[in-house]
């Protein structure tokens, strides 16, 4: 048998070889591989990552860094607030955030939380600080400016006006 | 002798320029491969091809510049007019794309010879290709030319703010050079049949956004 | 006029005998054994029938594939059970945690939307260029739709992949099934003359659908032209423009995966429009198994040509004795040849020497994919189903 041909059935042994690896190795180090490579969700989708939490009586809020999406993305640059559990929350929710973190109010946030989790929210939003854009009975208009429920969390995308 | 700020204000612009190359390449890049792949090969043809765009694009930059600074409105005009605008301008980018289209098929079924191919009537002349695709993509107000050109209507002058914009101009199509080795890739049946119908697919989504934006939508805006 | 294809061995050959059927499908059966284990062990009934009905069925074509020395036909019996049971499943599943195909944003900013293959070759730019995955899912598993998470799709699909190439629009794909059913129904084709150029349609979609991704910073594939939305989930129409892109979604299926399929007794979608079998025939650069011609054999009737689901096969690359890029590895021009020209090879080795070599060690490598991946997906579907009743 030549070389090649040698090679060829080589190959192809060892693709058969593989098929059995697959579910056994191949699959965990291919899938451990691609996490591995830091990749991340769009941060237009998944709100960016929480760095302060504002403790109330019965519930928290939850403030993300702010999102500034890449230049090619139409949605504005936002800060995500999220209140939780969604189980303490009174009926209506008024509250002045402090979200830069400075000691100084930069919204008043206020939604009502209605007991049926399937009824759509709305969000006013009142800015305080000229960086924050106000918001006015806004349900989910995109993925900068809205409420939406999320498990046991109400979240709130405040846009910002000056990047 | 122009003041030391406007050295710096220049050099703003071409660090602005740099900065949002990739962004440039990433709104052009829609039209510019295909339509650069459907045209002949060779390096040196992609480069007459490539001036030429960036050239009609550098234009497209330079009037809408000029005629919002000459009126007053800064590059920020009122939502409403400037989405009819932009719907125009897709609407004829998409019919551009596809006469364009069409014109390379024919004119290219043997060799594309060694004009840039026209549209419009083959054999006469024609508008550039080129030309005005890189025209219509300079007009369309992509996120980077919106940045540079409120930076540049805060400037003295129109010619002060025109010149701004064309070193931001050039800080960008720096990023466009690398395309030239596009010439090289070999031009079969296969290469022009598949970038004639991306042009096409692209143009009709350009289509659909233009008239959308012609009802008052705008699909992908702020 | 071209003769009509027959999907069938041609050739009058006597069946193997079953002794040697049932040797030969013995790994097949140990492996479905072991794959199915665990369905096996499930307290929901309807999941432990399910189970052991997939392994019975994957086990039973393997067989027959054996016993009568033919590849498609029997191929095709599980891609499309993959292709009808997988929507069955994955809808039941979404009508369950969500009550409804769409996904609202909640979903998406809870990185619940769960990943499917497609958009794989519209994320590597904007991934390499800004480190995004711009998909609203999870990179590790997120909980609810979104299953084991982006990085588990990525992981089955590259070793999948490894392993046979583009015969992942044979085996492991679970949307083609469905075009392939229909196309088997009619018993002759309508619209015969094709214009050969549509073959560069995948091509131009993934050139188109890679820009447009990085301009728009979004899978545009997925938000605008996949046709299997309209048998899976989409994003919920919340406006006038969410409206005109589940229309586009339902007349592409309509078009490209029932009409056209019909007519022309062709895999349309996958020929004409898919963009990730394009980047997915990149691969077959890369797979050790291919199908080559015997010149020394062929006719040339151009049988297998018309066979060929995906216009895979031309007059000229017939006179080079090979399958164009876009070859799927489905076993329809070998089955149809009648000269034992058209067969299964293993590069670097001579072309029809030992081909049944070739095909075994190519089935054992693909089936036991098509067993692990697709066969899991039926067992799932028809669990749902046995739900009804059991």
């Amino acid at each position: 048998m030549k070389i090649r041909e040698k090679l060829g059935y080589t190959a192809a042994g060892l693709t058969v070889l593989a098929a059995v690896l697959v579910p056994f190795l191949l699959y965990g180090v291919f899938t451990k591989g691609f996490a591995a490579l830091g990749l991340h969700v769009d941060e237009m989708y998944s709100g960016g990552p929480k760095v302060r939490t504002i403790h109330n009586a019965a519930y928290s809020i939850d403030i993300h860094r702010p999102v500034f999406p890449h230049m090619l993305q139409t949605e504005k640059p936002f800060v995500q607030l999220d209140w939780k559990p969604v189980s303490s929350l009174p009926g209506h929710v008024s509250d002045l955030v402090d979200v830069d973190g400075d000691g100084q109010p930069d919204v008043r946030v206020s939604f009502d939380v209605p007991k049926d989790p399937k009824t759509p929210l709305r969000v006013n939003v009142e800015a305080l600080n000229p960086r924050y854009e106000a918001m006015r009975n806004v349900g989910k208009e995109r993925f900068s400016k809205l409420i939406v429920r999320v498990d046991d969390a109400i979240l709130v995308r405040v846009p910002l006006t000056h990047p | 002798m122009a003041p030391v700020t406007e050295y710096f204000t220049f050099g703003e612009a071409l660090v602005l320029g740099l900065s949002s190359g990739p962004a440039c390449l990433a709104s052009c890049g829609p039209v510019l491969v295909p339509s650069l792949l459907a045209d002949g090969a060779g390096v040196r043809r992609g480069s007459r091809y490539l001036s030429t765009f960036l050239g009609a694009r550098f234009l497209g930059y330079l009037l809408f510049a000029a005629v919002a600074w000459e009126l007053g409105a800064r590059v920020s005009l009122p939502p409403a007019p400037r989405l009819l605008i932009m719907g125009v301008v897709h609407v004829l980018l998409a019919g551009v794309l596809l006469w364009y289209a069409y014109s390379v098929g024919r004119a290219c079924t043997q060799s594309c010879g060694s004009e840039l191919v026209a549209i419009g009537a083959v054999r006469k002349r024609g508008i550039s290709g080129p030309a005005a695709l890189g025209f219509l993509t300079g007009l369309s107000l992509c996120p980077p030319f919106v940045i540079a050109g409120v930076r540049a209507a805060e400037l003295h002058s129109a010619v002060a703010a025109l010149l701004f914009f064309a070193v931001f101009f050039v800080g960008t199509s720096v990023w466009f050079v690398p395309f030239i080795s596009l010439g090289c890739v070999r031009r079969s049946q296969a290469v022009t049949t598949v970038a004639r119908m991306a042009m096409a697919l692209i143009a009709l989504f350009y289509l659909f956004l233009g008239l959308a934006m012609l009802m008052g939508r705008n699909v992908y805006g702020r | 006029m071209a003769a009509e294809a027959r999907i069938l061995p041609h050739r009058e050959i006597a069946p193997r005998s079953i002794g040697r059927s049932v040797l030969l499908t013995l790994p097949i059966v140990l492996w479905s054994l072991l794959i199915f284990s665990s369905s096996f062990r499930q307290p929901n009934r309807s999941a432990q029938i399910a189970g052991i009905m997939t392994a019975v069925f994957m086990i039973a074509l393997f067989f027959m594939m054996m016993r009568t020395w033919s590849t498609y036909r029997w191929r095709r019996w599980f891609f499309v059970a993959l292709g009808l049971l997988f929507p069955v499943g994955f809808i039941h599943t979404v009508m369950v945690m969500r009550g409804s195909m769409g996904i609202p944003m909640e979903e998406m900013i809870a990185g619940r939307t769960p990943f499917c293959f497609m958009p794989i070759p519209l994320l590597i730019l904007p991934a390499a260029l800004t480190r995004t995955v711009v998909f609203p899912g999870s990179i590790l598993p997120g909980g609810g739709m979104s299953r084991s998470g982006i990085a588990a799709m990525m992981g089955v699909w590259l070793a999948i992949t490894l392993v046979i190439g583009k015969g992942w629009c044979s085996y492991a794909c679970f949307f083609g099934g469905i075009e392939e059913g229909v196309a088997s129904l009619p018993k002759k084709a309508k619209l015969r003359k094709i214009d050969p150029r549509w073959r560069y349609g995948p091509w131009a979609v993934l050139l188109a659908m890679v820009l447009l991704s990085l301009a728009l910073f979004e899978p545009a594939y997925c938000m605008w032209l996949c046709p299997f939305k309209a048998v899976s989930e989409y994003v919920a129409a919340r406006n006038t423009v969410g409206l005109v892109q589940n229309g586009i979604f339902v007349a592409l299926f309509a078009g490209l995966v029932v009409v056209l399929p019909w007519l022309t007794k062709k895999r349309t979608q996958c020929a004409f429009f898919c963009p990730f079998g394009a980047f997915q025939s990149i691969f077959n650069k890369t797979s050790v198994f291919d199908v080559k011609i015997d010149r020394t054999r062929c006719s040339p009737c151009v049988l297998c040509q018309n066979a060929c689901p995906t216009m895979s096969l031309t007059a000229e690359s017939i006179a080079q004795g090979e399958t164009l890029m876009s070859c799927m590895k489905c076993g329809a021009c070998v089955d149809a040849c009648p000269k034992h020209a058209a067969v299964w090879h293993i590069k670097g080795t001579e072309v029809a020497v030992k081909p049944e070599r070739a095909r075994l060690m190519l089935l054992y490598a693909a089936w036991g994919m098509a067993v692990m991946f697709g066969g899991t997906i039926i067992a799932e579907g028809l669990a749902a189903i046995l739900h009804v009743f059991v």
